[in-house]
């Protein structure tokens, strides 16, 4: 273990009588395969806020007119652009997969009026719905229904 | 049992609160048996090699959670891990995030403390006729077996720590209660003979409870006994928020 953790983590609440080493915490963690993914988890956070500044330069583009408009949409099939929408992608299915497929069938409520589904059954009903949107959404942008 | 002449090169970390300020590495080359588990090394060197080392354990069988050290930077339980899973060196430190008493030996007063603070438990209202009815004819209070399984995985909580040891939240935030502490005072919010869960509710919305947890899931990894206190700790995140919600539009009892 190579670096320190915080000086009071794990402290007692009074200090006893015979001096203690501060506690420390593995130097690897950062390349240690559970952790990698958990911060790849956190920085998919960075991929969302630079898609959400397209939305919003999406939308401002809106607003300045058709010309405007047709500009930004051009920009977007530029190739670093088409790079961005690929890593966009990846963090969603990502985030999707450990969140909803993983991590949510384990936090059903127990003990109240709804019964506790098997986590398959949970992460089939969530992928199936997930696939519904995804397919409404895209038959909508590509003018199928709803026009 | 057969003998072998495989040699392991153990590096054990060493602390002497009376001479050292920070721990430091001593290695050891030592003869081992092919079943032995990672103790049955420690033990050797205690009772062979170095008296001086200091080290916890007890049961041999993965129950009492004494054990529990860091293994080449993972916390296990160093009596369910076999020796045959390390080559040639194996490195052996004290659980992370506690403060070190000596050698491989942690303060546990810290976990003591947070662990009080969940009340673990049977909480009653209070005393009441119907109870003790209950008890006079029983013997104790019944619990069907689907109320049982509700709540039995959390129960088989060892307290071994090792998912304090493994938590990034503990690392950083000395105020996080801990998955364990969570876990098993979501355990008692889920026993029907229990009536605490107000109060405990309360306690997990306080500071440095269950939100503070990131779901990092490093806890239901290196958990032993498969207890998996990251579900635990995120199904009292959801029950606590229902808690207030529903203090939000109905009338407390007694109110």
């Amino acid at each position: 273990m190579t670096r320190a953790a915080h000086p009071e983590a794990m402290a007692p609440p009074k200090k006893g009588p015979t001096r203690t080493a501060p506690p420390r915490m593995p130097g690897s963690w950062w390349g240690a395969p559970r952790i990698r993914t958990y911060l790849l988890f956190g920085a998919t956070g960075v991929v969302y806020f630079l898609a959400g500044t397209v939305v919003l330069h999406l939308v401002w583009a809106l607003g300045k007119g058709p010309d405007a408009w047709a500009t930004v949409m051009a920009s977007l099939s530029h190739p670093l652009y088409l790079v961005f929408h690929a890593l966009t992608l990846i963090s969603v299915l990502f985030v999707g997969i450990r969140a909803f497929g993983t991590m949510m069938p384990k936090m059903q409520p127990r003990g109240g009026p709804l019964p506790v589904l098997a986590p398959g059954l949970v992460r089939g009903l969530i992928y199936s719905a997930w696939a519904a949107l995804t397919l409404v959404f895209s038959l909508i942008l590509a003018g199928k229904i709803g026009s | 049992m057969a003998e072998s002449k495989k040699m392991l090169r153990v590096e054990i970390s060493r602390f002497d609160p009376d001479r050292d300020e920070v721990p430091k590495t001593q290695e050891y080359e030592i003869p081992v048996q092919d079943d032995w588990k990672v103790l049955d090394a420690i033990n050797y060197i205690k009772d062979e090699v170095d008296p001086s080392i200091s080290h916890r354990w007890s049961c041999r069988m993965a129950v009492c959670g004494s054990c529990g050290m860091m293994l080449n930077g993972e916390p296990k339980l160093t009596c369910k891990t076999p020796l045959s899973d390390y080559d040639e060196t194996i490195k052996i430190e004290p659980l992370a995030n506690f403060p070190i008493v000596r050698d491989l030996v942690v303060d546990m007063d810290g976990f003591m403390d947070k662990f009080r603070k969940v009340k673990p438990w049977i909480v009653r209202a209070k005393a009441r006729a119907e109870d003790m009815e209950d008890l006079n004819e029983k013997g104790t209070f019944s619990q069907s077996p689907d109320q049982l399984a509700t709540f039995k995985q959390f129960s088989m909580c060892i307290n071994c720590l090792l998912c304090y040891a493994a938590c990034p939240v503990i690392a950083n935030e000395p105020e996080f209660i801990g998955p364990a502490a969570i876990a098993l005072g979501h355990r008692y919010n889920l026993d029907s003979r229990d009536e605490g869960q107000a109060e405990r509710n309360s306690i997990f919305r306080g500071e440095g409870t269950v939100f503070s947890c990131s779901f990092a899931n490093e806890c239901s990894e290196v958990c032993p006994k498969n207890v998996d206190p990251a579900a635990a700790v995120n199904q009292a995140k959801l029950a606590a928020v229902v808690d207030w919600a529903k203090g939000l539009v109905l009338p407390r009892e007694g109110a």
